[in-house]
């Protein structure tokens, strides 16, 4: 999204002449040198997740920082919403849901609110409101009811901040500024990050007006035999079949050997 | 110490998945069933999904089994003839099986259909060894010697379904009987274990001694030997399909049940056959009615994520 902002923000130029008020573009703002502890992350048989930590530079001395992670990939979920038939629980509804993204997280040195309006929040995508309003939700069986959209919404909220996908941390003591210039923080990238390319983005903000932005990318991949085994089973699944099950049988059958009465029986 | 599974995608404790498998294990050594049934469910309590839970267990289960098949072949315990009938059956009722998965899991209630199966499946199971094993421990207690003869006698229904036609010799077992029974008890069980993740043993061994009429040995030898190609083909076609086998797990699994499935026949000698199954039959009515309040208590989560991937069995 953000690749294609020049290109739309060439593409819109008149109507952003039209509404200046409303057009935001952090890649043009003033940049905000990063530096990350590291830029890829790899995962191998003991991965349980990995923290990189951030240092920055705020081009404007004194503006509020906020930070961002998110994922390069969007992606479409599809929730079940389950209620009472009866006397049991089960599924009475599903919502696809597209434009939410798989993992969202914010650091802050003050409450989002008291840094930027509800419309700057809005058109950078900043905070869970903007999320809301972004993500589409599609009936895919049952009846739709008023309420469903909160419901949806909160409930993959939890179950994002669960996995600790999500999170919104509105704390100085998290995003550590020093003389108003020098700031640095970490990000705790969960075992559920998966593979892929993740964004970290800085944004400086004086008065709800941004002044300045930079963005690092960060590597999610998985190496050796995690690699080999993903790989694998994913692009040569006839071969990873056979192989599972010749691999199970004589793991049996040395069991079977060891024990010389074999197993379970 | 955590480990990363590849196709599972997420990091876990190592000793937990070992001490699941050992638990396991250690009741199938015991019991002398395969335990796929408790498998499943206790791999989606700590979070694995459900359709990599079931795929993995499948292939735990082609390890678990061949080695005890391998041994009761080398005893000759294996009854073949009978074991390709129930396998042709077993084959039969996957395959249907497997369609009517796909059908609930497109309707979204695949997971409540199973926990209803699995409630009035493993209700009347473990209700029935429980009533069973009591009887035979009171009535032991009353005579004495007498408890033996009951379990003696000639099965009433193994002679009515002996006089359908397709009739058979069965050499191993000494028995003489329609094919049409044995090929219908294993569709059964492929249906089961399309739907539910189980191997079926709980049900296909009693179904092979009661009914059919085998001699005890050769019913667990013959089960077994149908198990380890009933779970390979389903292994296969997991992994082919829905790509969810995650071979780490399951071989984790498979060393954690090994080293539980020999403490369990060592414990399972120091106990009486009926103690055993009344241990069982316990066992599975906590299951049943933990599965149970699942579907009637308030969730602490209305919505849930939907399966992304197929699979599931």
């Amino acid at each position: 999204m953000k690749r294609l902002l020049p290109l739309l923000l060439v593409l819109g130029l008149g109507y952003l002449w039209a509404a200046p008020a409303a057009a935001v573009a952090p890649e043009a703002k003033q940049k905000v040198l990063t530096a990350a502890s590291k830029n890829l992350i790899e995962i191998g048989l003991s991965y349980r997740g990995d923290q990189i930590h951030f240092f920055g530079v705020n081009p404007v001395p004194g503006s509020d920082v906020v930070i961002r992670l998110t994922a390069e990939k969007e992606e479409d979920v599809k929730l079940s919403v389950k209620g009472r038939v009866g006397p049991f629980w089960m599924t009475v509804k599903q919502y696809e849901v597209s434009g939410s993204p798989f993992i969202y997280k914010i650091h802050t040195s003050k409450p989002l609110d008291r840094i930027i309006s509800p419309e700057t929040a809005q058109e950078l995508e900043l905070g869970y409101a903007a999320i809301k309003k972004k993500m589409k939700m599609h009936l895919a069986r049952g009846e739709a009811a008023p309420e469903d959209a909160d419901l949806v919404f909160k409930g993959l909220l939890k179950i994002k901040e669960e996995g600790n996908l999500y999170n919104i941390v509105q704390d100085p003591k998290r995003l550590e500024e020093a003389e108003g210039k020098l700031f640095k923080h970490y990000f705790r990238f969960p075992p559920a990050a998966t593979e892929g390319r993740y964004l970290v983005e800085s944004f400086c903000f004086t008065k709800g007006q941004l002044v300045g932005y930079g963005k690092d990318v960060i590597e999610i991949k998985k190496v050796g035999l995690e690699n080999w085994m993903t790989q694998t089973s994913q692009n040569q699944p006839i071969f990873f079949g056979i192989l599972a099950v010749v691999v199970a049988l004589a793991a049996g059958l040395l069991v079977g050997v060891i024990f010389r009465k074999g197993g379970h029986h | 110490m955590d480990i990363y599974l590849p196709i599972a995608g997420m990091s876990i404790n190592f000793f937990l998945i070992l001490g699941i498998g050992g638990l396991v294990g250690f009741l199938s050594g015991l019991f002398g069933v395969g335990g796929g049934f408790l498998l499943t469910p206790l791999m989606m309590m700590i979070g694995i999904p459900p359709a990599v839970a079931a795929a993995s267990d499948s292939n735990q289960i082609v390890a678990a089994a061949s080695s005890g098949a391998f041994a009761h072949w080398r005893l000759g315990n294996v009854d073949f003839k009978m074991g390709l009938i129930i396998l042709a059956g077993g084959i039969f009722g996957g395959t249907i099986g497997v369609q009517f998965v796909k059908v609930l899991r497109a309707a979204g209630n695949f997971e409540f259909v199973m926990k209803v199966v699995y409630v009035l499946m493993l209700g009347l199971v473990g209700g029935a060894m429980f009533m069973e094993s009591l009887r035979t421990i009171l009535r032991s207690r009353n005579q004495g010697a007498t408890a033996e003869v009951a379990v003696a006698s000639e099965p009433k229904l193994g002679k009515l379904f002996a006089k359908l036609p397709l009739k058979m010799h069965f050499a191993r077992s000494g028995l003489n009987t329609s094919a049409i029974f044995p090929f219908s008890i294993g569709t059964i069980v492929g249906v089961m274990a399309a739907l539910l993740g189980v191997g079926g043993g709980f049900i296909m061994v009693p179904a092979m001694i009661y009914i059919i009429g085998m001699p005890t040995i050769a019913a667990i030898g013959t089960d077994l030997f149908q198990i380890v190609l009933t779970s390979a083909n389903v292994t296969l076609q997991q992994a082919f399909v829905n790509k969810t086998v995650d071979l780490l797990l399951a071989l984790i699994l498979l060393f954690g049940s090994t080293i539980g499935a020999q403490f369990g026949a060592i414990a399972g000698k120091r106990l009486k056959g009926e103690q055993i199954r009344i241990l069982l039959a316990i066992i599975v009515l906590v299951l049943t009615v933990k599965l149970f309040l699942d579907l009637v208590l308030t969730p602490s989560d209305l919505v849930s994520l939907a399966p992304a991937k197929g699979g599931g069995h």
